[in-house]
């Protein structure tokens, strides 16, 4: 047995003004989780102590919560991992997340997103046309399945830096549901899925990898990259930045061998869109007076025959 | 409390000790902002290698490493691109490649893990790559030049090494998310709490501060998808660092380099002013090792990092 003591964000929307913390010590096996500590702490020293919780096993996907500054699930991290020398563990709500009561916070937004998404499949055509149910090859199911283990405890939504500062972003698990059906063979809505998403700023994602501690490995990430290769590859919405900036960085690439990055920042505003060049010119100009700007044309590398046989070969898209 | 090496016969990994590592000739890949908009970057390396008495051999045919975007229109080109740079390096006798970036590091360890792992890849890479008679063998190490400082050099080394140590300045560490993320890819430190930049400001004579914001993400990759939006990770991070007593920012990216450099000027008007100067992390190491102040490019930044390095009697 060991003495754990929980720092625990006290907070009742329906009364408090201001957050306080409360330190609760518990006696329990160190190698259990933050969960049963919680849940001890609740049972023998105050039962007014508030979160969510309900398989105990990461299936259920309600228990996630910040532990130590890390969002992650409470019943599928021990207390001996995260432990200070003290026996302390300090829990709070789930960032990018309005708190409600304790540790429970209103998933309103993560939930919103995920509707938009029409989480459901809509077939290409109706069930009258079919004398059987619709087949998927085991090849074409496995690009589902692990997106499919989504258990939708928005760990990654809460770790999103993007997130917590536009909220605008649809965030990690909209985008790897998305996926989902956008790669469904069944469903007919393919092109609209993928706009969608679009106008939802899949481009926004900022390439950070904080989704990678998804508890689940649906691992939204390369799920979020998946898609945008989808947008590409179909065409849909083209003339956005993003799609911009991911052609004209593989055509520098491919004359250079370097990211140019001059032709880069030209190349994804549009070299005649006056306005949105004159809101980067501040930043440019700052640069240029620190003598810090990178060169208008990059030379290219030696043998960048090479990397032009490299894109050929592979078929690369560019700008 | 440093890293520590793992017996010789694991799978070729971050701890891996390399046959460069013995002979203190390494792989040198500065990737494309170091050539371009950060030259001090590669400036303040290529003092700091002669300090410590290595040899960075650049691979100059070298291309991008594909640098997170390029994945985004294709699954294959970014791995087979890095295949044919760690030919060059295999070319020259070297099995380690290290470099200056972050993101790099991130994106050239995880095609030499997609080739290394599968038969399949590598043999795919191979057949493209002999179109112009290269080959990728898989010998190569990918690591970034601050892993090299510990795991290489050592802290107690540096230590012995510093002759001007930092005067107990604050500084903010700043990964940059690819040197830790994803923990399958790089592995060479918790990604979650990781500890070497503490380690090595405190070597060199600094107090690292503390904050959630040192393993966030300052936004580069999006600067130029929607406004405002990478000036605010830049300016929620910087005040998370202001707020904890930060003087100054250490960052092996520079990537993150110039969005932190660049945009706190932007985000005052939400977060307040912070104005936190952002060191590269070779320029900070080699001033402590005695490489003088004025061969560091300090003055390409757009905050200058001088002004604190008056403040604690460093420089005159």
């Amino acid at each position: 047995m060991a003495q754990i003591t929980l720092n625990i964000f006290r907070f009742d929307e329906a009364v408090d003004t201001v957050p306080h913390r409360d330190a609760v010590t518990v006696d329990i096996p160190e190698t259990t989780t933050v969960l049963d500590a919680l849940e001890t702490a609740k049972a023998e020293v105050d039962g007014s102590i508030s979160f969510r919780r309900s398989c105990r096993s990461a299936i259920c996907g309600s228990c996630s919560m910040n532990i130590n500054g890390v969002t992650g699930l409470a019943c599928k991290t021990p207390c001996n991992t995260v432990m200070d020398e003290n026996g302390v563990v300090v829990v709070d709500p789930m960032p990018n997340f309005q708190p409600m009561k304790d540790l429970v916070v209103h998933m309103d937004p993560f939930w919103d997103k995920y509707s938009r998404l029409k989480p459901y499949l809509q077939p290409k055509d109706a069930d009258s046309a079919h004398d059987r149910e619709r087949r998927v090859s085991p090849d074409d199911m496995k690009k589902l399945v692990d997106v499919a283990n989504c258990i939708m405890c928005a760990t990654c939504y809460a770790l999103c830096p993007v997130v917590s500062v536009d909220p605008a972003f649809a965030g990690p698990a909209a985008i790897a549901y998305a996926y989902r059906f956008i790669e469904d063979v069944r469903d007919g809505q393919r092109t609209e899925r993928i706009a969608q998403i679009s106008e939802d700023y899949l481009w926004l994602c900022a390439h950070c990898y904080a989704c990678s501690y998804c508890p689940k490995h649906v691992d939204p990430n390369d799920r979020i990259i998946d898609v945008k290769r989808a947008a590409i590859k179909d065409r849909v919405m083209m003339n956005e930045r993003g799609p911009r900036h991911a052609l004209v960085v593989g055509k520098t690439i491919k004359q250079t061998g370097m990211l140019a990055e001059t032709e880069v920042i030209q190349g994804t505003i549009g070299r005649f869109n006056v306005r949105g060049l004159l809101k980067v010119a501040p930043l440019g100009l700052r640069m240029a007076a620190k003598g810090k700007m990178p060169p208008p044309f990059v030379k290219p590398i030696p043998k960048v025959d090479e990397v032009r046989t490299i894109f050929e070969t592979l078929e690369v898209p560019v700008s | 409390m440093s890293a520590t090496l793992l017996p010789e016969d694991l799978p070729l990994d971050a701890h891996r000790r390399t046959h460069s590592a013995a002979t203190k000739r390494y792989g040198f890949f500065p990737g494309c902002v170091a050539k371009e908009s950060c030259r001090e970057l590669f400036n303040s390396t290529m003092l700091l290698a002669e300090r410590l008495n290595i040899e960075l051999i650049e691979l100059t045919a070298a291309s991008c490493c594909g640098a997170s975007v390029i994945n985004d229109v294709n699954r294959d080109v970014a791995r087979v691109l890095n295949a044919r740079t760690y030919a060059q390096a295999e070319a020259l006798g070297l099995d380690d490649v290290i470099t200056i970036c972050s993101t790099c590091t991130g994106h050239m360890r995880a095609a030499n893990k997609e080739l290394r792992d599968s038969e399949g890849l590598m043999d795919h890479a191979n057949a493209i790559l002999r179109k112009f008679g290269a080959k990728y063998e898989g010998t190569v190490t990918v690591r970034h030049l601050l892993w090299l400082l510990i795991d290489d050099i050592g802290l107690d080394a540096l230590r012995s090494m510093v002759v001007r140590p930092l005067n107990g300045l604050k500084v903010a560490p700043f990964y940059g998310c690819h040197i830790i993320r994803p923990e399958s890819v790089n592995g060479w430190e918790s990604a979650r709490r990781p500890h070497s930049l503490e380690d090595l400001i405190e070597a060199i004579g600094g107090e690292p501060v503390d904050y959630a914001g040192k393993t966030r993400c300052c936004g580069f990759h999006i600067q130029l998808e929607k406004e405002n939006v990478a000036a605010d990770m830049v300016g929620q991070n910087m005040r998370m660092a202001a707020d904890h007593g930060a003087e100054a920012v250490i960052t092996p990216c520079p990537l993150c380099h110039l969005a932190l450099d660049g945009y706190q000027a932007d985000s005052a008007a939400r977060w307040g002013r912070t104005d936190l100067p952002t060191f590269h992390l070779p320029q900070l190491v080699a001033f402590a090792l005695g490489v003088p102040a004025d061969k560091l490019g300090l003055n390409k930044h757009l905050i200058d990092p001088r002004n604190v390095l008056v403040e604690r009697d460093l420089i005159a």
